[in-house]
C-alpha cells in the first residue's frame, strides 16, 4: 500500500448480505481496506468470491449491510440516492466487461454521455473534453463512427474514454478484458496503465492473472473475505495457486 | 441533467426506431386526425346551413300549412289549412308587417323549344322584400302588377340563363302551363335556400296565380315582425289557433295544423346539432386517445424492459431517478406530439380533399378548419402522453443500477 499518498477509500468491517424471500445470503465479511489516491489495484478472485459486489459497493452502485465506508474521509452511509448519483457523475466512473455502449450512437456521443449528468462541466466544453478523451485512447479518427462499426478492443477503449472524460477520482474496471482477444486485452490494459501513470486511481476486478499483472497492488478475495493484499505480485500469484489447490 | 439534454435524449429514443415509433403513434394519429377532420367537415357544413338560414332576416318567419310532425303525411294532412281569410286577419296584426302569401303553379315552363320545370311562385312585391331579392336585369314585381293582374313574370337567374342564355330575356314571352307571361326582369342569384335552388324559379303576380290555379288556400306565407319577434310569433300562433279552433290550453304544437318557421328557430336547431356533433367528436376523440394511450403505454413498457441495461448504464454514469423519469416521459410526450401533428396534417389534408369533392355538389361548401379542434386535440394528445407515459417512466426511474446493468 502506498502510505505516502492520501487515502481515497477506506472500508471498516464492511459486510454485505443479499436477502431473497427471507433467505439471507452473506457475500462479504468484515472487509477492511484502504486505497490511496493514484493506486492501481486489482481485486482478484474466483467466480462468486464477491469481488464484483465489492467493486459495486466501492463505486456507489450498491449498498452495504454493515460496517463503514469512507470516501475521501467522508462517511457514505448517510448519502441518499441523489447524492450517490452525484458522486457517480463526478467522482467515480466505470468500465464494464460488456462495454455497455449505446447502440446506434457515435463514438463521440457515447464518450459525451457522462457529461450530460455532470453538474458543473459547462455545455460548451462537452465536445472538446470528449474529443480529448477519445484522443487519449487513440480513437480520434473513429469519433464519428457508430459503435457497431468498431472491434471489441476499440469498443472497450471507447468505454475507457467515457470513463475518463469527467476526470474522476477513481476508475473502476470490471473484467475489462473478459470479452476481448488477448491482443486487444493487452491494448486495453496498457491504456489503463497509461491512465494510472498520469495519476488516475484504477481499481480493477478480474479473475485473469495476465490482466492483474498490470496492477501495482493485488487484493485476493475468496468466499467474501480478503485472503491477501500485496504489492508483491509473485507472492500473490503463489498464494492464489496454493489456495486454488 | 438539463431540459435540452433530456429532450435530445428523448428525441433520439423516438427516432432510433422510427418504424416502431410510427406504429406506436398510429392510435394518436387516427384519433387526432379524425377529430380535426370531423370538426372541419362540421364547420364547413355549419357554414352551408347558416348560409341557407341567413337568407331569411332575423325577424322573418314563414308559415307553412300542415302538422309539425309526420313528414309528408303531416303536411298533406293540412295542406289546405292556410286560407285567404287567415291572411286577411293576419294583415290586421300590428306586430307583423310585409305579409307575402305564396301560391305555387304547377306545369311545364317553356320558351320556344326550351322546356323545363322551374318552381313557379305566385307572389307580390313583399315577397322580394322579405327574401332580400333584388333585380339583376329589368325589374321585380311591384304592387300594381298584382293589383292589375298582369300576365308578367320575373325569372330566377338560373331559369333565365337556361332558357335564354346570352339573349336578353326582357320582353320575351314564356309559357307556364297553358298561359303566356312576358318577362319583365331577372332576379339576382340567391344560391340555395333551405337546400333548394332559389335561382331556378319563375315569379308571377299573386293575383294571376290565384286566378290560374283557382286555389282557395295558400302554399305558404312569409312575413316580418314589426318590432319584437317573440311577440309577433305568439300573435300569429294565437290567431291561427283561434281561427282553426285548436285547443290552446296545453300549448301543444302537435295539435297545430300549421307550422311557423324562423331563422331564430333554425339557429336553435343548428345549435343543438352542433352540440350533438361536438359530443360525438369528443367521444371519438376520447376513445381514440384512450386506445392510442394504451398503445403508447404498452410500447413504452416494452421499451423500458428492452433498454433496462441502458437505464442501468445511465444511472451508473450519474443519472438521477428524475433524469431517467423525465427522459422516458418526454419520449411518451414526444410520441404523442409527433402523432398529434401528423394526425392534424392528415385531418386537415383529408378535409381539404373532401371540400374539393363536395364543392361540386354544394357550391356553398367552403373548406374550414376548426382552430379549437386543432388546439384542443393537440393538447389532449400531449395529456395522453403524460397520463400513459408516467407509469413506464416511473418504472424506469425506479430501477436499481446494478440490477438494471445485469439484466439480460
Amino acid at each position: 500500500m502506498t502510505k505516502s499518498l492520501p487515502v481515497l477509500i477506506e472500508l471498516q468491517d464492511l459486510c454485505k448480505s443479499y436477502m431473497n424471500d427471507d433467505v439471507v445470503t452473506p457475500v462479504l465479511y468484515d472487509i477492511n481496506l484502504q486505497i490511496a489516491k493514484g493506486e492501481f489495484v486489482a481485486i482478484m478472485g474466483p467466480s462468486g468470491s464477491g469481488k464484483s459486489t465489492l467493486m459495486h459497493i466501492l463505486g456507489f452502485l450498491d449498498g452495504y449491510t454493515s460496517g463503514r465506508y469512507l470516501f475521501q474521509g467522508q462517511f457514505t452511509n448517510t448519502f441518499d440516492d441523489n447524492e450517490l448519483a452525484r458522486i457517480r457523475a463526478t467522482r467515480v466512473s466505470f468500465v464494464f466487461q460488456a462495454f455497455n455502449l449505446l447502440a446506434r450512437t457515435t463514438v463521440l456521443e457515447n464518450v459525451m454521455l457522462p457529461l450530460l449528468y455532470h453538474p458543473s462541466i459547462p455545455v460548451s466544453e462537452r465536445v472538446s473534453l470528449s474529443e480529448k478523451a477519445v484522443k487519449t485512447v487513440g480513437l480520434q479518427d473513429r469519433s464519428s463512427y457508430l459503435t457497431s462499426q468498431l472491434s471489441g478492443g476499440q469498443k472497450q477503449r471507447v468505454a475507457i474514454a467515457r470513463a475518463l472524460v469527467t476526470n474522476p477520482d477513481v476508475i473502476f474496471a470490471d473484467e475489462p478484458t473478459g470479452n476481448l482477444d488477448s491482443a486487444s486485452g493487452v491494448a486495453v490494459m496498457q491504456a489503463l496503465q497509461k491512465l494510472n501513470d498520469e495519476g488516475h486511481t484504477i481499481i480493477l476486478v478480474t479473475h485473469e492473472r495476465t490482466t492483474a499483472e498490470h496492477a501495482k497492488r493485488i487484493i485476493h478475495i475468496r468466499d467474501g473475505r480478503i485472503v491477501s493484499d500485496s504489492t508483491d505480485f509473485k507472492r500473490v500469484i503463489a498464494g492464489e495457486t496454493k489456495n486454488l489447490k | 441533467m438539463r431540459l435540452s439534454d433530456i429532450s435530445h435524449a428523448a428525441f433520439k429514443g423516438v427516432t432510433v426506431n422510427a418504424m416502431r415509433s410510427l406504429l406506436t403513434m398510429l392510435g394518436i394519429i387516427i384519433g387526432v386526425g379524425s377529430v380535426v377532420l370531423m370538426s372541419s367537415v362540421g364547420e364547413s357544413m355549419e357554414g352551408v346551413i347558416l348560409g341557407q338560414i341567413s337568407s331569411l332576416g332575423p325577424k322573418s318567419m314563414v308559415i307553412f300549412p300542415g302538422k309539425q310532425e309526420g313528414g309528408a303525411q303531416g303536411v298533406m294532412a293540412g295542406f289546405d289549412s292556410l286560407t285567404f281569410e287567415d291572411l286577411r286577419e293576419l294583415e290586421q296584426l300590428k306586430s307583423i308587417d310585409k305579409l307575402a302569401p305564396v301560391i305555387f303553379i304547377t306545369g311545364r315552363t317553356s320558351y320556344g323549344r326550351e322546356e323545363g320545370t322551374p318552381q313557379v311562385f305566385g307572389v307580390d312585391d313583399n315577397f322580394f322584400k322579405n327574401q332580400n331579392i333584388s333585380a339583376r336585369e329589368g325589374r321585380l314585381l311591384e304592387k300594381d302588377d298584382s293589383d292589375g293582374g298582369k300576365a308578367i313574370a320575373v325569372l330566377g337567374s338560373d331559369t333565365a340563363d337556361k332558357f335564354f342564355g346570352s339573349i336578353n330575356p326582357i320582353g320575351k314571352r314564356i309559357k307556364v302551363g297553358n298561359n303566356h307571361y312576358t318577362v319583365v326582369g331577372v332576379a339576382k342569384a340567391l344560391g340555395s335556400q333551405f337546400f333548394q335552388n332559389a335561382d331556378e324559379r319563375v315569379y308571377v303576380p299573386f293575383s294571376v296565380a290565384r286566378t290560374v290555379t283557382g286555389q282557395k288556400y295558400l302554399n305558404y306565407i312569409t312575413m316580418v315582425a314589426t318590432d319584437s319577434f317573440d311577440l309577433a310569433f305568439d300573435d300569429v300562433r294565437s290567431l291561427l289557433r283561434r281561427r282553426h279552433g285548436i285547443d290552446t290550453s296545453l300549448n301543444d304544437e302537435k295539435k297545430d295544423d300549421f307550422v311557423v318557421r324562423s331563422s331564430a328557430q333554425a339557429n336553435e336547431i343548428l345549435g343543438s346539432v352542433s352540440l350533438g356533433l361536438t359530443l360525438f367528436i369528443t367521444t371519438i376523440a376520447a376513445i381514440s386517445l384512450l386506445v392510442g394511450g394504451i398503445g403508447i403505454m404498452n410500447i413504452m413498457l416494452v421499451s423500458v424492459t428492452e433498454r433496462t441495461q441502458e437505464i442501468g448504464l445511465r444511472k451508473a454514469l450519474g443519472a438521477k431517478g428524475r433524469d431517467v423519469l423525465l427522459q422516458f416521459l418526454f419520449e411518451a410526450i414526444l410520441l404523442t406530439m409527433i402523432g398529434g401533428v401528423i394526425g392534424q396534417i392528415l385531418g386537415i389534408g383529408l378535409a381539404f380533399v373532401i371540400a374539393l369533392i363536395v364543392k361540386n355538389f354544394l357550391a356553398k361548401y367552403v373548406f374550414a378548419i376548426s382552430l379549437n379542434a386543432v388546439v384542443v386535440s393537440f393538447f389532449m394528445a400531449v395529456a395522453t402522453g403524460i397520463a400513459f407515459g408516467i407509469s413506464p417512466a416511473r418504472k424506469a426511474a425506479a430501477l436499481h443500477p446494478i440490477e438494471a446493468l445485469r439484466y439480460e
